[in-house]
């Protein structure tokens, strides 16, 4: 007898329950799609705060604990934080129901499209976050989310090289520019980011390439040849170890974003070892990536409204402030820019090419969602390289 | 001298009693299903689905009749010929190498403990189970601490002047992954181990020393032969999670591509892409090859359970 595939979920479920483990595993592998259209309207204006408690989804260490208790604290409620690795793994978690949470605190814009179109997140009511004016121009109508109707940023990074300043000069490293990573004198002190697009379109800029969201396949594999060079010429390691390996001396130089050297000089130097050995270069015609990501409420919020106000506190300049202080990724809003960090220590001068410029944002590249064909080509091309070469 | 005969009414009654005891299978075979049956059966409608076509997330296809073979056609092509064959030999090279040093080092532990160990085996066994109070995460962090150019390992070798000058032991090379693998699989190789030697017939053992074979002789003819299926089970135990290993090769390597596993390439397709269909073929192409070695294992040891009931 043939079932349908809702049939067999159901009947599935009932085994399930009956076993105790059935159902977190059909949920794990996606089995009720969430597809089902973007939720169009936002709650309403003036409702008053749930009691919560506030559940968040996130990376791991990448929020102020103390924010998070001065939040509980102003409101009396209890936040609940839930960790994912990856962006796929987000979305996948966020589309079967395994994670039910309110709100989202870094979503990427690459996959934000997906995540409105399926109905994930809800339209923000901006009645409840005044502090939205705090947000930089650059960020009111992004182009991954016209108008910011679903979301709002939350920091903003661009990607470079980090390198330990006290074994190579900076006029190398500017004469280099991207070719330093191909450099045999730093032979097992190379390490270039874990990330299928972030590489290879480092790659493509090295070849002297622009178009980072191609679809040619002739482009991504040359991008994919010059990374597979790395191999043999460097012994390249692929990983996100950025922040912590080049202040401890493991990697010279590393591909790497440019929060990570400000979060390895707080907290990665050895003892007695100053800021100073760090550098990090960013391609002077602004010919890098600059990215960001952004915060949303879940379509099944159940504390909808305290999501919309712990917006509108991350967004608070104070808050940004004590929040930068800890994860080293500067928020997205104008009272915070390089003069100002530097002059309250937050940043070594020597490191002010961590905190992206207005001009960096503003014509610095960006990655575009791609189509799904194209998708593929990327992410075929990543595995290729990584499998060895 | 007449064969016994049974009484009147013992057959059902005995049939009952089997049941009984066959009752006591359900919660084993309940738990089977759950946890193996059922999550096997969810690789597959993965592997043979699709993917959503707003969110890129797997859409797992339950019904075999409508199952879509494009993603396991693509992954067979890149196994046999392509790029991921070379993950999939260095993988079983590297397994094997980890095998072989869990032989050299586990067996004559296995063996001290089973054969020679009176007042300490407690102790020992303790020992043993020891690595398993601790995560297998954190063990391989302990080595990236210990391997470190400036680690223990070779200030060590300094001390000893046998490596003067530091080796970065996380530089992407085989030895390093290997040594991990078998550091962290190792007490799964023993115990199994342990259990079969332990069992094995003292008088058999004796009995060729009465005869006058040496002890080497004595092991060499009687107790390795002995213990084939305990090695055997030991082998299965150990390979089959170290060839899905990921994290090992992660940690020890710094992400070299060199050192490149299947678990990793699983990992990135099923985390880290919108085509976990590809790494569900792979997770399937991986159990259908360790499923020879398994098929190998129970065919041999249930050939030598029939020539010991003869």
């Amino acid at each position: 007898m043939n079932s349908s595939r809702r049939q067999f979920l159901a009947r599935s479920a009932r085994l399930g329950v009956l076993l105790g483990a059935g159902v977190p595993l059909l949920h794990a592998c996606g089995g009720d799609s969430s597809s089902n259209g973007a939720v169009s309207d936002p709650i309403a204006d003036g409702l008053e705060p749930e009691a919560g408690p506030l559940r968040i989804y996130n990376y791991a260490d990448y929020v102020n604990p103390e924010v998070i208790a001065d939040f509980e604290s102003m409101y009396g409620v209890k936040v609940e934080i839930t960790t994912f690795d990856t962006d796929a793994e987000a979305i996948t978690k966020l589309a079967s129901g395994a994670v039910k949470v309110d709100l989202h605190h870094s979503m990427s814009p690459n996959t934000i499209g997906r995540l409105i179109a399926g109905g994930i997140v809800q339209p923000l009511n901006r009645s409840y976050v005044p502090n939205a004016a705090n947000v930089l121009d650059a960020f009111t109508n992004p182009s991954y989310d016209p108008q910011g109707a679903h979301s709002l940023p939350y920091t903003l990074f661009t990607t470079g090289i980090g390198y330990r300043a006290d074994r190579i000069d900076a006029a190398t490293v500017t004469e280099l520019g991207w070719n330093l990573l191909w450099t045999p004198d730093y032979r097992g002190q190379v390490s270039i980011l874990d990330d299928y697009r972030e590489s290879p379109a480092m790659a493509m800029l090295r070849n002297g390439r622009t178009d980072i969201n191609t679809d040619d396949p002739t482009e991504v594999d040359a991008a994919t040849a010059s990374l597979s060079e790395l191999i043999d010429l460097v012994n390249v390691k692929i990983n996100i170890e950025g922040y912590k390996d080049v202040p401890e001396g493991v990697t010279t130089v590393a591909h790497t974003w440019s929060a990570d050297m400000l979060n390895g000089a707080n907290g990665y130097l050895p003892e007695g070892v100053g800021p100073e050995v760090l550098g990090f270069w960013f391609p002077p015609d602004n010919n890098g990536v600059v990215n960001n990501d952004c915060m949303g409420v879940l379509a099944g919020a159940t504390s909808p409204v305290l999501a919309h106000l712990y917006l509108n506190f991350i967004l608070d300049a104070a808050v940004a402030e004590k929040n930068f202080s800890w994860t080293g990724y500067l928020p997205a809003i104008t009272a915070l820019d390089g003069d100002f960090l530097i002059a309250q220590g937050y940043v070594p001068e020597n490191l002010r090419t961590c905190v992206p410029t207005n001009d960096q944002i503003s014509k610095a590249l960006r990655f575009e969602p791609l189509e799904p064909d194209t998708d593929l080509l990327w992410e075929d091309a990543w595995s290729r390289f990584t499998a060895g070469g | 001298m007449t064969a016994p005969t049974l009484a009147p009414g013992r057959g059902p009654r005995r049939r009952a009693e089997q049941r009984v005891w066959a009752g006591f299978a359900l919660p084993g075979v309940l738990w089977l299903t759950a946890l193996f049956v059922v999550p096997v059966y969810a690789v597959l409608a993965v592997a043979f689905g699709s993917t959503d076509p707003i969110l890129r997330v797997a859409d797992p296809e339950w019904n075999p009749l409508r199952w879509d073979a494009t993603s396991m056609s693509k992954v067979l092509h890149r196994v046999f010929g392509g790029d991921l064959g070379t993950v999939f030999v260095r993988t079983l090279s590297f397994v094997a190498l980890a095998l072989v040093g869990c032989i050299v080092i586990g067996y004559p532990v296995a063996y001290f403990v089973a054969r020679h160990a009176r007042r300490s085996r407690g102790v020992l066994l303790a020992a043993l189970v020891l690595p398993f109070w601790i995560s297998y995460l954190m063990r391989m962090l302990a080595w990236t601490n210990l391997l470190q150019v400036d680690g223990y390992v070779n200030r060590l070798l300094g001390w000893l002047h046998v490596m003067p000058t530091p080796r970065n032991w996380l530089d992407g090379d085989w030895p390093t992954v290997t040594i991990g693998l078998v550091y962290g699989y190792i007490p799964f190789f023993i115990l199994p181990l342990y259990a079969a030697l332990e069992r094995l017939d003292g008088r058999l053992i004796e009995a060729a020393r009465d005869l006058g074979a040496s002890r080497f002789s004595t092991f060499l003819w009687i107790t390795l032969p002995l213990s084939v299926p305990g090695l055997l089970a030991a082998s299965v135990v150990t390979i089959l999670p170290m060839s899905g290993d990921y994290y090992t090769n992660t940690y020890l390597s710094s992400g070299s591509p060199k050192t490149e596993m299947i678990g990793n390439q699983i990992e990135f397709y099923l985390r880290g892409s919108s085509q976990p269909q590809v790494g569900a073929s792979l997770v399937l192409l991986l159990m259908v090859l360790l499923m020879v070695l398994m098929v190998h294992y129970l065919v041999t040891t249930i050939r030598q359970q029939r020539a010991s009931e003869r």
